[in-house]
């Protein structure tokens, strides 16, 4: 009881932030991945080349947004509260780490739905034939926003600077998606790339959230990876995020 | 804080208990560089008193106080909250304590309220009880007009209350404040005196780190000086300045250089000081009893002049 207070204050001291942050917010996680359909369209063709670019299109903007606030800004946050001293004030507190980062997780998760929801409303208004199955995208997109948040908190964490920090999660918000088969497939790369890129994380929540909104369920194999990722992630931001040093 | 350790310390009044509530022994911390910020600190700090830090920067104040909060790890030695160790058991010890650290920074898009609310609801109280806290706390530090203001447009020295606010929530046994009223205006330094002397009357145990000499003398039933990482002197400022050998100054211009800076000398006894100033024939001059200020650069062995400087340097 008292961990899942501790969780829910950490989340609304973010939530009353975003109180003056709603526009930068849908910038970010909304106008920017719908203008990518866009621009994704235009450049790849996307009324000729029919509904399966389309889907991969609107996908891809799904993965990006979660990218976008799930690195980028969660990541932003973060590093902001370490480095203007903010961090201190969790630190002294009888609180545990997992609590400050579980209520990240939280706003994150909360940030994810809102953002995925209003691009699947754009996507149906722009006519893109979603049938999405709304359990394995849930569960898909959870996945992600953890996986996600978890390389932001490595990143906040390990920072040496609140500059290297932050051009570190703009670089990995955005990289993790143009270098994967998120916009378009594997093939479309170097080889070598194509090989590697297959394994990040923001391929394996592409193609499940892809199938997801096809109406598939077969996202298990997907899941797992980013499963596995996440916790993996996780893991190593709470054993980096410490509120004693040595 | 446990209603345990309220309930403890209620009604003791100050310096009422026997039982330390902090507990350093032997604290000493080394930087993976080399550097000693610590070198085998012993102190106790009772319930009910005041205990200020003096020092120069750099001395290793904020190195101890960090120890305390178990921000940072000893190298050697014990610091024992209420008899909690606090190296092995970290949250433990912080349910009994409030904490101001130095360079900490607030949430700028909360209001007042919020801050207060959502940091006590963090220290484990109740919904309603957290309210009628974060109400105290601003009553008490004059935060009551700024109750829905965004923290992020407060003025300097409001933000600092705002932290050292954060500390009183919930009325913890033990307060650790690092320079808390650093950069405050007289009033708002006055406002944070008087939370502090009324903490401690509550039975609080209250440790905190300056630069003000003022402040120190002022606040505390006893001062400890730390230089260079070690504690050289831990007293009543009765009990430093009896460590004066020359306790009597005399304050004086020098004929020969009208316009210098103003000088200080030294003298065992007030005769003593009185004949100097005869044999010297000085006629701009004030003899008086050492002050603490006094006692704090003879250890240090600073001038008062460099130590002007020295906090005229760090924006005290």
């Amino acid at each position: 009881m008292r961990r899942l207070n501790e969780i829910t204050c950490v989340f609304r001291i973010q939530l009353a932030g975003m109180r003056s942050e709603a526009g930068p917010f849908l910038l970010a996680a909304v106008v920017f991945p719908s203008a990518m359909y866009l621009f994704a369209g235009a450049v790849g063709g996307a009324g000729a080349a029919g509904d399966e670019t389309r889907l991969r299109f609107l996908a891809g903007s799904i993965v990006f947004s979660l990218s976008l606030t799930s690195i980028s800004w969660l990541g932003y946050l973060m590093l902001e509260n370490r480095f203007t001293g903010r961090l201190k004030l969790f630190a002294t507190l009888p609180l545990s780490p997992s609590s400050y980062v579980f209520g990240f997780l939280g706003f994150a998760l909360a940030q994810g739905a809102l953002s995925t929801a209003a691009l699947l409303t754009l996507g149906r208004l722009a006519g893109v034939p979603a049938r999405a199955s709304l359990a394995p995208l849930a569960l898909v997109v959870v996945l992600t926003i953890l996986c996600l948040c978890g390389l932001g908190a490595v990143v906040a964490a390990r920072a040496r600077s609140f500059t290297e920090g932050s051009l570190m999660t703009d670089a990995l918000g955005a990289g993790l998606v143009f270098l994967a088969p998120v916009y378009y497939g594997p093939e479309a790369m170097p080889a070598w790339l194509g090989a590697v890129s297959r394994f990040l994380p923001t391929a394996f929540a592409a193609s499940a959230v892809r199938t997801a909104l096809a109406g598939g369920h077969e996202v298990y194999g997907e899941a797992l990876a980013l499963a596995l990722t996440a916790t993996a992630t996780l893991a190593l931001a709470l054993r980096l995020l410490k509120w004693r040093e040595d | 804080m446990t209603r345990t350790a309220t309930q403890a310390i209620e009604g003791r009044g100050r310096r009422g208990a026997d039982a330390p509530a902090l507990s350093a022994r032997g604290l000493c911390k080394r930087y993976a560089d080399g550097t000693e910020a610590n070198r085998g600190i012993d102190l106790d700090v009772l319930a009910g008193e005041v205990v200020s830090v003096l020092g120069p920067n750099g001395a290793g104040k904020t190195t101890f106080l960090r120890q305390v909060t178990t921000e940072l790890r000893p190298t050697e030695g014990r610091v024992e909250v209420f008899g909690v160790d606090a190296v092995a058991a970290p949250l433990r010890a912080k349910r009994l304590m409030g904490v101001t650290p130095q360079e900490a920074g607030v949430f700028e898009r909360l209001t007042v309220r919020e801050h207060l609310e959502l940091f006590a609801r963090l220290k484990g109280l109740a919904k309603a009880d957290a309210r009628a806290a974060a109400r105290e706390v601003a009553d008490e530090l004059c935060l009551t007009g700024e109750w829905g203001r965004r923290v992020g447009s407060l003025s300097g020295g409001q933000r600092r209350r705002v932290l050292v606010g954060l500390a009183l929530l919930g009325r913890p046994p033990l307060l650790v404040l690092d320079e808390p009223t650093t950069g405050l205006d007289p009033a708002s330094r006055r406002a944070v005196w008087d939370v502090i002397g009324r903490a401690a009357e509550r039975g609080a145990a209250v440790i905190l780190s300056t630069h003000y000499i003022e402040e120190a003398e002022r606040l505390s039933d006893r001062v400890a000086v730390i230089l260079a990482g070690r504690l050289v002197a831990f007293g009543t400022p009765e009990e430093l300045l009896g460590r004066l050998e020359r306790s009597y100054r005399v304050s004086y211009r020098d004929p020969l250089d009208p316009e210098g800076e103003p000088r200080s000398l030294y003298f065992k006894s007030f005769a003593e000081a009185r004949r100097h100033v005869e044999a010297e024939r000085l006629s701009e001059y004030t003899v008086a009893r050492a002050s603490l200020e006094d006692v704090y650069f003879t250890l240090t062995g600073l001038r008062a002049e460099e130590g002007a400087r020295e906090e005229a340097a760090c924006g005290v």
